[in-house]
């Protein structure tokens, strides 16, 4: 209690001295994130809040590189298979924890015996539903055990930071960070600011900048006049509009996705005839430039992720044929027909803008549109009913694992998440890839599944979203395709 | 305000030909008339609004976005006021969004207007254990912090028109009834009121021919002021994101809309904030022309100020001792 | 003395046993946070866990029970979204509000003085028509807006104060100006009337009959006896603020204080949390209609306390 008192004072302090015109020293960055954290535990919560921050304290055993590709991170090597539900992982040697505890198999078997245990109700268990749990080898090996054949457990240890092993069963650990990464935590002011400077034992390359703050600001446009003012070096979340506007900024292709997910079960959208003019009269292009400033990208005619494991370079881009899809609609007997479309408004970039852009295209090709905004909550209700399908949802899905999995098991597989559809052999396809480690058995599993999806209309995959960032003219730094804000990959120049 | 002394003698509104009397203080006070004139003009724009956009306020148009206003350049006459972040005309928004404001000032004062004024004439009338129990829910509910009420009950219940008014009203009726209270107290204790109740009127009667009248007054002026709350409300809960929601139209909600973009689109937020500052500046000059002509007291010290100010200015120019006010 | 502040402890009490029922009435009904607070992927077990965690799936009425229980122990459960206990939460940032109320109040109060007294000196003058004016220009501004613009010109435009945040006074000015524009007005305004009337009343031309110089009348008699009034008018301005007001200038400014974490626990669906603000705020609204009905009574003996 007393030494937060004292970092918060002298955070205080900080920021009394702190000048706020955009004379910063040169070796510290401000990062803006939209809301904060509500615990540095990283096992905790699925929260971007605390993931923003804990990115740069935590390190994980595989990792990814800026364009996606999974490396080993705290890992020596890739990971072996030993058995059908064994994987065996070499340790990086001389890695400490800052608050002294080394880094070893012990670190990892309470890390994962950690966050899934049931009584811990780790929020991420979604990424770690198959894990059963890890064993010592020797000091610097380590099996991970899984519960089926678990293809994408390299993935799945991406996204698993690892705790010290003594010290993450003390209540401070939740307030106190210790982790093996490039910085570690120097104050955190609760409402107003975490502060982060360099972990000085940091077994990598030393990076260039020396303290990092993280604001949390929830408005877009008080960020933005955060960048304007030059108090702010980074924000997440640019609008389309702005780039031109603000003193640098860039864009990657990040893990979201917009899709509309149709019903095969209702009056219209039954009709294959009429899911696909749904697919065809849509100008996927058009709105990608017009409403996000060419800041999206028309879907390849799946909702799985382009980067991800499992896309399918074979299916084309549904085209943009308004007349084929008239004459569908026609063929059909749909016109004049209606489609309820299922949304909400505020939750994702521009997404009740594209509902009902999409409507009017819809509504174009001779149907009659009917658009439910819903409050989130009852969004939710809507898009998780599984006795009731609406006969179009619209969701924006979030692939961080990078594998087809995800959206298969999502939105794809007979009674998944919010599937609509009743195709019960694509949903065994969905199963066995989600246990086969055949790697191009695997891929050749997912090939079939968006072949049949796509041929089927079960879906009307939109736009991949870009993530666009706001930069101060002094920070130079190439976004990641995982949206991670990796400070050590940062630099400022005067 | 020294012209007004002029009409200090004239009857005041209320008695035949006040109309008439009306529009001639009226023209007298140059804040009050423009308040009044903007005030219908905003009626206007309510009523016949969808008639005189130029566009359909929710039209989309992907070509024609963050359009500047017509005067700047890259901006044309098409779109006075410009266009916004999905190319909609923010000229034919502001008109729109008159409606909205009106609908839900109106509205919320009187369904709070009616209720309050209910409970305060039962207060006032019945007295006694009944004045006491409603005077006491008053007085709990008043110490009820208000807003975050508002924001909890809407951000449970859904946000809306119709959710917005109804919580407004629940909100803001104890005032009509502390007012209406205090004055049927005051006037029972009058003369004629308590002739009227010794010759066998009946209490319907009472309050109808000689309670009523006397709270015509006071009332207009509270609810107008309490109508300039409302919008501002309204404003504030649609900003937030918990009042009207889209498609329909308001000024708070465009200014919530704008504020993103505010560093490539001032006008988005200028032109609906300007609205709103208007509107309740506009009722804000005209019930206080109001308050001080139909108050008779005030009438009075409005000569008597009118007249000190003539004398002290005449002692001025007649004597150039030193003035006799420093402060 | 005694008797009366004990009833008004009493009634107090009312106010916030009446606050509780609604606040836990409205958050029970609809609102569903399980749905809300977990991602989209979480399964249905997920879920469950969930709400038997926080007790969400027992009986309305057990719940109640729990809650009325908790409440005489000012323990309001885990905020869901921070996970620490919500009067945690609360009491960090409570402080930051007050100290916003105190600077925007203080400075309304600052200017409404002088500013009144100037004008009520001559009534219809030049000075009187241009505070009236600015008085009923303040009342017409959004504070949404105007802190919105001052945020555009003096911070991003002129780049004199930083954009939002909290910190040293720098970071005070643009949020408290905001918060004052409405309240300076209205205390303004009541100020000149009071004094107008104050300086018409038969005391002040005797007094002035005696010889009494103007600037000792104003200041020893005028305002001195607007005094009453101007508490209870800025006593009103403060419970309104800590009654919700701050919310939007809090908003604009990313200021950490109640009122936007009000909104954050609106936003992530927090219901022990907002219970735990709103029930904190009607406390404090109580203490403070205490605090000034005891000022009253000292400042002005006259006043019958009932």
């Amino acid at each position: 209690m007393k030494i937060r008192r004292v970092l918060s004072r002298v955070a205080l302090l900080a920021a009394v001295s702190l000048p706020f015109a955009g004379v910063a020293h040169a070796s510290q960055v401000t990062i803006a994130v939209g809301s904060e954290a509500s615990t540095l535990d990283p096992q905790k919560r699925d929260d971007g809040g605390e993931r923003a921050i804990n990115d740069n304290i935590y390190e994980t055993l595989m990792m990814r590189t800026p364009q996606g590709e999974l490396v080993p991170g705290l890992a020596a090597a890739p990971p072996t298979q030993i058995d059908a539900t064994t994987w065996e992982f070499k340790l990086r040697p001389g890695v400490k924890f800052t608050n002294g505890e080394p880094f070893n198999a012990d670190a990892v078997v309470v890390s994962v015996d950690r966050i899934i245990d049931p009584a811990f109700a780790s929020e991420q268990m979604s990424y770690f539903g198959t894990l059963t749990g890890a064993e010592k080898v020797d000091d610097l090996t380590v099996r991970i055990k899984t519960s089926g054949p678990d293809p994408i457990l390299p993935s799945r240890m991406y996204w698993m930071k690892m705790v010290p092993a003594k010290y993450s069963s003390d209540p401070k650990f939740a307030t106190e960070p210790a982790g093996t990464g490039p910085y570690k935590l120097a104050s955190w002011t609760r409402g107003q600011e975490v502060v982060l400077d360099q972990n000085p034992d940091y077994w990598g390359d030393k990076p260039t900048i020396d303290e990092v703050h993280f604001r949390f600001i929830g408005e877009p446009g008080t960020r933005m006049s955060g960048l304007m003012a030059g108090e702010l070096d980074v924000i997440t979340n640019l609008l389309p509009e702005f780039v031109s506007s603000v003193p640098k900024s860039a864009a990657v292709q990040g893990v979201e996705t917009a899709v509309i997910i149709l019903s095969t079960e209702n009056e219209a959208t039954k009709d294959e005839r009429v899911r696909k003019a749904l697919n065809l009269a849509i100008d996927r292009k058009a709105l990608a430039d017009s409403l996000y400033g060419g800041y999206a990208t028309p879907t390849k005619g799946q909702l799985v992720n382009p980067r991800a494991f499992g896309f399918n370079e074979a299916i084309e881009p549904y085209p943009y044929d308004p007349a084929q899809a008239k004459a569908l609609i026609k063929e059909a007997g749909a016109e004049g027909k209606t489609i309820t479309i299922v949304g909400e408004a505020g939750r994702w970039l521009k997404d009740r803008e594209l509902i009902e852009a999409v409507g009017s295209y819809w509504k174009d090709a001779g149907l009659n549109v009917e658009f439910k905004i819903e409050e989130f909550g009852e969004y939710l209700n809507q898009l998780f009913d599984k006795n009731h399908r609406p006969d179009a949802v619209f969701v924006v899905n979030s692939n961080e694992l990078l594998d087809a999995d995800r959206e298969t098991s999502f939105a794809y597989q007979a009674g998944g998440t919010a599937s609509s559809n009743k195709d019960e052999e694509m949903a065994e396809w969905v199963k066995q890839a989600r246990v086969e480690t055949d790697v191009a058995k695997r891929k050749e599993l997912y090939a079939k599944i968006t072949q049949k999806a796509h041929d089927n209309n079960y879906l009307v995959p939109l736009l991949n979203m870009q993530d666009i960032y706001g930069f101060s003219q002094r920070l130079d730094w190439a976004p990641r395709v995982d949206a991670k804000l990796m400070v050590k990959e940062m630099k400022v120049s005067e | 305000m020294a012209a007004s002394t002029t009409t200090s003698s004239t009857p005041s509104p209320g008695q035949p030909g006040a109309l008439r009397n009306f529009f001639t203080e009226l023209r007298y006070d140059k804040a009050g008339l423009f308040g009044f004139s903007v005030i219908v003009l905003l009626i206007l724009m309510a009523i016949f609004g969808p008639l005189i956009t130029p566009y359909d306020p929710a039209a989309q148009s992907v070509v024609a976005r963050l359009k500047p206003p017509a005067w700047l350049p890259g901006g044309s006459w098409a779109h006075i006021f410009g266009t916004d972040h999905l190319g909609r005309d923010v000229f034919s928004r502001v008109i729109a969004g008159a409606r909205i404001s009106l609908i839900a000032g109106v509205s919320v004062v009187l369904l709070a207007g009616a209720f309050g004024v209910l409970v305060g004439l039962v207060a006032g009338f019945r007295g006694g254990r009944t004045d006491s129990v409603l005077m006491r829910i008053v007085d709990i509910q008043v110490a009820f912090p208000g807003l975050l009420m508002i924001l909890l009950i809407v951000s449970v219940v859904g946000p809306g028109l119709v959710t917005m008014i109804v919580v407004l009203a629940i909100t803001n009726w104890m005032i009509y009834a502390r007012v209406v209270r205090g004055i049927v107290l005051s006037l029972r204790q009058t003369p004629y009121v308590e002739a009227a109740e010794m010759i066998g009127c009946k209490p319907g009667r009472v309050i109808f021919r000689h309670i009523l009248p006397n709270l015509t007054s006071p009332l207009l002026t509270l609810g107008i002021l309490e109508f300039t709350n409302v919008v501002l409300a309204e404003a504030a809960m649609s900003f937030l994101g918990l009042g009207v929601q889209p498609p329909a139209t308001s000024w708070g909600l465009d200014v919530a809309n704008g504020k993103d973009y505010i560093f490539v689109a001032w006008w988005l937020i200028t032109f609906p904030g300007m609205a709103i500052s208007i509107t309740v500046l506009s009722i804000n000059l005209f019930a206080n022309w109001m308050r001080v002509t139909t108050d008779p007291q005030e009438r009075e010290k409005r000569f008597a100020r009118a007249k000190a100010a003539e004398r002290r200015r005449g002692k001025r120019h007649d004597a150039p001792a030193p003035a006799p006010v420093e402060a | 003395m005694g008797a009366f502040i004990l009833r008004r402890i009493f009634q107090g009490f009312l106010v916030v046993l009446g606050v509780t029922i609604v606040v836990f009435v409205a958050t029970r009904l609809v609102g569903d946070p399980a749905k809300v607070m977990l991602p989209l992927s979480a399964t249905d077990e997920q879920r469950a866990a969930f709400e038997h965690k926080f007790g969400l799936d027992r009986p309305i009425a057990d719940q109640f029970v729990t809650f009325v229980g908790d409440l005489a122990t000012f323990d309001f459960g885990e905020s869901m979204w921070q996970r620490r206990p919500a009067m945690d939460v609360v009491a960090g940032r409570l402080p930051n509000t007050l100290k916003l109320i105190a600077a925007g109040l203080g400075l309304a109060i600052i200017l409404a003085l002088p500013l009144g007294a100037i004008a009520a000196i001559r009534p219809g003058g030049i000075a009187d028509r241009i505070t009236v004016f600015g008085g009923l220009f303040g009342l017409s501004l959004p504070q949404f807006w105007l802190g919105l613009l001052l945020i555009m010109l003096v911070a991003v435009k002129w780049r004199l104060l930083p954009t939002s945040g909290y910190g040293g006074w720098q970071y005070f000015i643009l949020p408290a100006i905001t918060l004052a524009v409405p309240a300076t007005a209205r205390l303004m305004m009541l100020v000149r009337s009071s004094v107008i009337d104050e300086l018409n009343q038969q005391y002040v031309r005797t007094a002035r009959a005696k010889g009494l110089r103007f600037s000792q009348v104003l200041f020893g008699h005028a305002l001195r006896n607007a005094m009453v009034p101007f508490i209870t008018l800025a006593g009103w301005e403060f419970i309104s603020a800590l009654a919700g007001y701050t919310v939007v200038v809090e908003t604009v400014f990313a200021w950490p204080g109640l009122g936007l974490t009000a909104m954050q626990a609106i936003r992530h669906s927090d219901l022990f949390l907002l219970q735990a603000i709103v029930f904190t705020v009607a406390i404090g609204i109580v203490l403070v209609n205490i605090t000034l009905d005891v000022i009253y009574k000292l400042i002005d003996p006259r006043i019958k306390l009932a």
